[in-house]
């Protein structure tokens, strides 16, 4: 998959606000056509469309928690035109008191499940900058004899249908006796191609005088990656982290084989006991225990959000 | 020194022994991938330390010593460097390629519980066809990867296109895009099996209420609950793959563009002839990615409708959660995984056969 050769957005703002649209597909003097310009502004339609209906489902999920459960599940008794009682279903909630949520945070001790589930995400980060850095660092500046078949057993697993693996490693991890510990999320992250990838590639456009200087001051290989390598690549390891926290946090399936039913379930976990009626948790509790599961996230892309966008886009893969 | 790296050598091949003896199952040892290896690392020790030993046996002096201590810092190196990679390679081998080999041998085995008791040959993948939950599970999965092509796959493409050529609002509409890709998977599940609830509280229902139409059922409706599953998977999954496009949009080189207006071509044609030409080979890797991750879809079915109405959204990965976390089934378990994992490997032979790359644009 291929890099841009151009920074994302770079060149197209600086243009753009010169003389109108002098770059892309559309140019300014194509919108003196009216066909064009109809067309053109259709896609400005379509554009604000699917942005109203990105956000939409959140906000209406985050609204809804501020409702009560009866304003919830039948709306707000009003008096209608005929004099008699009738209920309404509107989309904003009577107030915008925190009260519910805070209820709900405290009745479902939800506390708890974050704590855990930063520990997971702190383990998870550590596991993914020290393994998968250092085997990005012996694929890209080492390279040993043999070190193709290390490359083979990492971009092979792209290949792999993800979900095959769950049932043989769940049975191997209840041998080891590593249920309901987090040793196993720590570790599987340091097991994943597409942070392998990120680092390799931001390795190798090191400059090789750095390393041959090293060597010459008697570095070793492994304190020429503690005091050289990392020190230097901290905007892919920024990346890295930014991927690695969402990714932890999200993680449901393995988390749920481990940790289910036990004092150390992370958020996505008791989310999903959530969803059967015996955990005895109401609708709008699920609803409001959603709201927490997306909180951090959300929070993390909206300080990092340029990161995140640009280099989704630079590296061209999935993240 | 010498008899150290012997013993070493020795202990090496024995793990390795032993471990290719438990993955065919014959020996009665707990765990084999690992004895595997701990079996090779064994071996790579014993070679290195019996080297050693001979060179500081035979570091004499001239010509012959010097190459052999010459290649044996290149040994030492090599060494070295595989010694700071070995974690993580092994943690590939713990959480990736032993489960996948163990995955095919358990599915030749009858078991009970967490051991193999003995080697069926193919009884579980035949007792695997004639169950009830398999065809409508092979069904669903291939309806999830037909739906999900027919709503998502152009959704991206037309979004980069469009959020392309926008001036204003450009980073708004990538960030309003991106954001559902951001938010977890589960959560983004729950979320809409409230909305599409069919109850009055949905929100579905409550738009449809607003506009003044009778409020309907949506998940519990067997005809058009795989498409409802698709559109939320959609409104997901559509963000990141827009913004690789527009990755492979603003990579274009702009002289082809001026080039094609000197030429007089309309925006149409551009379009036609530059735009889709240039973004075709991406959407040709983006699209079998997209058929290998929904044909593994479990999360929506489990949560929003538990693989109902009568089956009609189970999904063949949800079968696979059934048999192994339900009913500590897990010789069936891995057959279904088996079958699951050769299906993807013949659609993606079949796909890379059918739809050679385009070179020239």
């Amino acid at each position: 998959m291929s890099t841009p050769n151009t920074m994302p957005g770079t060149r197209k703002r600086g243009a753009g606000r010169v003389s109108g649209k002098t770059d892309g597909l559309i140019r300014q003097y194509d919108l003196r056509k009216p066909p064009v310009a109809a067309a053109y502004t259709l896609m400005m339609i379509v554009a604000a469309l699917a942005v109203a209906l990105s956000v939409a489902p959140l906000i209406w999920t985050i609204l809804g928690g501020f409702k009560t459960m009866q304003e919830f599940s039948r709306g707000v008794k009003t008096v209608g035109a005929d004099g008699k009682n009738k209920w309404v279903m509107a989309f904003l909630p009577v107030s915008f008191s925190l009260d519910g949520y805070i209820e709900t945070w405290r009745q479902t001790k939800f506390m708890r499940n974050y704590l855990n589930s930063l520990y997971a995400v702190l383990g998870c980060c550590a596991s993914a900058l020290l393994f998968n850095g250092l085997m990005a660092y012996g694929l890209s500046r080492l390279k040993p004899r043999g070190w193709r078949v290390a490359d083979a057993l990492v971009t092979g697993s792209l290949l792999l249908p993800g979900m095959i693996n769950i049932v043989p490693l769940f049975i191997n991890l209840t041998r080891l006796g590593l249920t309901r510990s987090f040793i196993p999320l720590w570790l599987g992250v340091g097991a994943s191609a597409f942070t392998i990838i990120l680092f390799k590639n931001f390795y190798d456009a090191m400059p090789s005088s750095l390393f041959e200087a090293a060597r010459l001051d008697g570095c070793s290989n492994l304190q020429m990656f503690f005091r050289i390598v990392m020190p230097l690549s901290m905007p892919i390891n920024m990346v890295v982290l930014i991927f690695t926290v969402n990714g932890a946090w999200s993680d449901f399936l393995l988390p749920y084989l481990l940790l289910n039913n036990s004092p150390s379930a992370t958020v996505m976990v008791r989310l999903f006991e959530f969803r059967v009626a015996t955990a005895g948790v109401t609708a709008i509790e699920v609803l409001r225990a959603t709201v927490f599961s997306i909180l951090p996230p959300i929070a993390l892309f909206i300080i990092f959000q340029r990161q995140i966008t640009s280099n989704v886009m630079a590296s061209g893969m999935k993240g | 020194m010498r008899a150290l790296s012997w013993m070493v050598l020795g202990l090496g091949g024995l793990c390795l022994l032993l471990g290719i003896l438990a993955l065919a199952g014959i020996a009665p040892v707990l765990y084999g991938g690992w004895l595997l290896t701990a079996g090779i690392a064994g071996l790579f020790a014993g070679w290195y330390l019996s080297l050693s030993a001979g060179m500081l046996e035979s570091a004499g002096g001239g010509e012959q010593a010097r190459l052999r201590l010459r290649r044996l810092s290149r040994l030492k190196y090599d060494l070295g460097a595989w010694f700071i990679m070995a974690p993580c390679a092994i943690l590939f081998l713990f959480f990736i390629y032993d489960p996948l080999i163990e995955s095919v041998r358990l599915s030749f085995f009858e078991t009970k519980g967490m051991t193999t008791v003995r080697f069926v040959g193919f009884q579980n993948y035949r007792r695997m066809l004639i169950h009830p939950d398999f065809w409508p599970s092979v069904r669903n999965s291939f309806m999830y990867t037909f739906w999900s092509l027919a709503i998502g796959f152009m959704v991206p493409i037309v979004m980069s296109v469009i959020v392309n050529e926008m001036i204003i609002g450009k980073n708004l509409a990538r960030t309003a895009i991106y954001l559902p890709v951001i938010v977890p998977g589960l959560a983004t599940v729950v979320l809409w099996r409230f909305i599409f609830s069919a109850e009055a509280s949905g929100g579905m229902n409550m738009l449809l209420a607003a506009l003044g139409l009778p409020r309907t059922t949506y998940l519990s409706n067997p005809s058009i609950v795989i498409p409802i599953i698709v559109l939320t998977m959609t409104w997901r999954n559509a963000g990141s793959t827009t913004l690789i496009y527009l990755a492979g949009l603003q990579s274009i080189d702009p002289q082809h563009y001026e080039a094609a207006i000197i030429d007089g071509a309309g925006v149409w044609r551009r379009l036609i002839h530059i735009t889709i030409p240039n973004i075709y080979n991406l959407a040709r890797t983006l699209l079998i990615l997209q058929i290998i991750a929904v044909f593994q879809i479990i999360y929506e079915p489990l949560v929003m409708t538990n693989g109902g109405p009568n089956n009609a959204s189970v999904s063949m990965m949800q079968v696979v959660y059934r048999y192994a976390f339900e009913r500590f089934d897990y010789s069936h378990a891995t057959a279904m995984s088996v079958i699951i994992a050769v299906i993807l490997l013949a659609l993606t032979l079949v796909y890379n056969r059918i739809g050679k790359p385009s070179e020239a644009y």
